[in-house]
C-alpha cells in the first residue's frame, strides 16, 4: 500500500478525537445562529473533518442592498463561520467546496458564474 | 377578548400589505393577512383576505377553518356552519371541529343533532367533557343551552384565532431572528390551545435556536405528547441532546426518527454516524446504505462509507466508494488522495 506523506493534513487515522455526531450537531447550531441561508449547501461530518457543499448565501439582508454591500458582508460572514467551524471541539480539518465562493491564499474570493463556466469548458478541452 | 394594540403587529400587517402587492397570487399571504386584519378588528377586510386565500388554494385547510372562525365572531352562523360540517366530514377525526359543529347546532336550535355531535367530540378527545361542565354546557350527560353557549361557542372561536395569530407572530419574529419576542407570542398562543402540538413544537424551535436547550427539550416533549408521530420533533431533540453531549438520548430519538420518516436520507445519515462513534461500524453501513438509496448524490454519505470500510480494512469496497464520489465529484482531492492511499 502506498502511503503518501502530503495527506498528514487531512487527518487517516481511525483514530477518532470527538463524536462525528456531536460535531454534526454543533455545525447545525452555528449556521441556524447565523444569517447564512442553510437551505442552499449540505454538510457531513467524516471523522473530524467537516464538509460543507452547495451554495453559501447570506439571508436577512435588506432587498434594496446593493450587490457590494452584499458581497462585503457575505464575505465577513464566511471569515466568521469559518472561525466557528474551526474551533469547534474536535473538528481537525474543515472542506469548503461551495460552487459560488473559494479560499485562494487566505481570502475568500468570489467564483465568477462566467469564469467558472470557462474553467468546466477549460477541463473539457485539455488542448486549451 | 381584548388584544392589546402593540405596534409590533400593526408593523407586520404593514409588512404583509406590502408583500401582497408584490405577490398578490400567494395564498399564504392573504391567509396571514386575514389572521392579522382579526386582530385589528377589520373583519370584512380579514373575510375578503381569507376568501381569497381559498380562491387561490381550493385546499388551504388552515385559510377555511380561519374562515370559519371569523363567520362565529360574526355571528353569520349559517356560513359557520357550512364550514365546520364539511371539515369535519373531511377530519372525523378532530375533536374540536365537531364540538364547535355541535355547538352550533344548539346556537340554532338543533338540540339532538347538537348533543351528538358533542358527544362525538367527547369520545374523540374527552377533555371536552371537563370543559363543558366546567363552562356549565354539559352536566352528567346531559346539555344545557342557555346564553352561556354563545359564550362558550364565542370563546372557543377567538381562543383559536387569537393562538393562530400569535403562532404567527411568534414565527414572523422568529424569522427576523428575534427570539426573546417570539418566544413571548408562542407562550400566549400554546396558553390559549395547549392540545395544539404545532404550537410546541414552534416554541421547541425558538428555543433550540436560541440555545435554551432545557426548555427546548420540554416544548418538544410536550409536541410528542400530543403528536406522536411528529417525526422531526424525534430529530430535534436528537440534535439538542448531542450538543449536551447525551448521545445515547440522541441515538434513542434519531432512531424513532427514522422509524417515522424513513424516507428521509438525512436522518439515516445521521443515526449512522451516531451508531460509528460507538463503534456500531455494522449498524452504521446500513444506514448509509439506506441513505444512498434514497439520494444515490449524497456524497457525505458515500465519503463516512468509505472511510467506514477503510475502519474494518474493507480496501476494495472503500476504493469502490471513492471511485463513485469522484464520478461525481471529480474535483475533490481529498477524495483523490484518500484513494491514492489505499490503491
Amino acid at each position: 500500500m502506498k502511503l503518501n506523506r502530503d495527506v498528514q493534513a487531512y487527518p487517516l487515522s481511525s483514530k477518532m478525537l470527538k463524536e462525528d455526531f456531536v460535531i454534526q450537531s454543533e455545525i447545525r447550531r452555528i449556521l441556524i445562529r447565523t444569517n447564512i441561508n442553510y437551505t442552499k449547501f449540505n454538510f457531513g461530518t467524516v471523522k473530524g473533518v467537516v464538509y460543507l457543499r452547495g451554495l453559501f448565501q447570506i439571508s436577512h439582508h435588506r432587498s434594496d442592498e446593493d450587490e457590494e454591500k452584499i458581497k462585503e458582508l457575505t464575505v465577513k460572514t464566511l471569515y466568521s463561520f469559518e472561525k466557528k467551524v474551526r474551533s469547534t471541539p474536535g473538528v481537525s480539518d474543515v472542506i469548503f467546496q461551495f460552487i459560488n465562493w473559494r479560499k485562494e491564499r487566505g481570502q475568500w474570493v468570489p467564483i465568477e458564474p462566467k469564469k467558472k463556466k470557462e474553467e468546466d469548458e477549460e477541463k473539457k478541452d485539455p488542448n486549451l | 377578548m381584548r388584544r392589546k394594540r402593540i405596534p409590533i403587529y400593526k408593523r407586520i400587517l404593514n409588512e404583509i400589505e406590502q408583500e401582497i402587492r408584490i405577490h398578490p397570487d400567494y395564498a399564504d399571504l392573504h391567509n396571514q393577512l386575514g389572521l392579522l386584519l382579526m386582530g385589528e378588528k377589520e373583519l370584512e377586510r380579514a373575510e375578503g383576505n381569507f376568501l381569497e386565500a381559498i380562491r387561490l388554494n381550493r385546499k388551504y385547510g388552515e385559510a377555511i377553518l380561519n374562515l370559519g372562525y371569523l363567520y362565529i365572531q360574526m355571528k353569520r352562523w349559517k356560513e359557520a356552519e357550512k364550514i365546520f360540517f364539511s371539515e369535519a366530514k373531511r377530519h372525523p377525526e378532530d375533536g374540536l371541529l365537531h364540538y364547535v359543529l355541535g355547538i352550533l347546532y344548539l346556537q340554532t336550535g338543533r338540540r339532538k343533532k347538537g348533543i351528538t355531535r358533542i358527544r362525538k367530540a367527547i369520545q374523540n378527545h374527552p377533555a371536552y367533557g371537563d370543559y363543558d361542565q366546567k363552562k356549565g354546557i354539559g352536566k352528567r350527560g346531559a346539555f344545557h343551552i342557555d346564553q352561556k353557549t354563545e359564550k362558550v361557542i364565542k370563546k372557543i372561536s377567538l381562543n383559536h384565532h387569537y393562538a393562530q395569530f400569535h403562532n404567527f407572530v411568534g414565527l414572523y419574529l422568529a424569522k427576523k431572528g428575534k427570539s426573546i419576542q417570539a418566544i413571548r407570542e408562542m407562550k400566549k398562543a400554546a396558553r390559549l390551545k395547549p392540545d395544539e402540538f404545532l404550537f410546541h413544537a414552534n416554541l421547541g424551535t425558538v428555543y433550540y435556536h436560541q440555545g435554551t436547550y432545557r426548555k427546548a427539550i420540554q416544548e418538544y416533549k410536550k409536541a410528542l405528547k400530543i403528536d406522536p408521530l411528529f417525526g422531526m420533533g424525534y430529530a430535534n431533540l436528537s440534535y439538542i441532546y448531542g450538543l449536551v453531549r447525551r448521545t445515547g438520548e440522541a441515538l434513542r430519538y434519531m432512531e424513532k426518527a427514522v422509524q417515522i420518516n424513513p424516507k428521509y436520507a438525512d436522518l439515516h445519515y445521521n443515526l449512522a454516524l451516531l451508531y460509528s462513534d460507538r463503534k456500531r461500524y455494522r449498524e452504521a453501513v446500513t444506514e448509509l446504505k439506506k441513505a444512498l438509496r434514497i439520494n444515490p448524490n449524497y456524497l457525505f454519505a458515500r465519503i463516512n462509507l468509505g472511510v467506514l470500510y477503510e475502519d474494518q480494512k474493507k480496501w476494495k469496497e472503500a476504493e469502490r466508494e471513492y471511485r463513485r464520489i469522484l464520478q461525481i465529484t471529480p474535483e475533490d482531492e481529498h477524495v483523490r488522495r484518500r484513494l491514492e492511499r489505499i490503491s
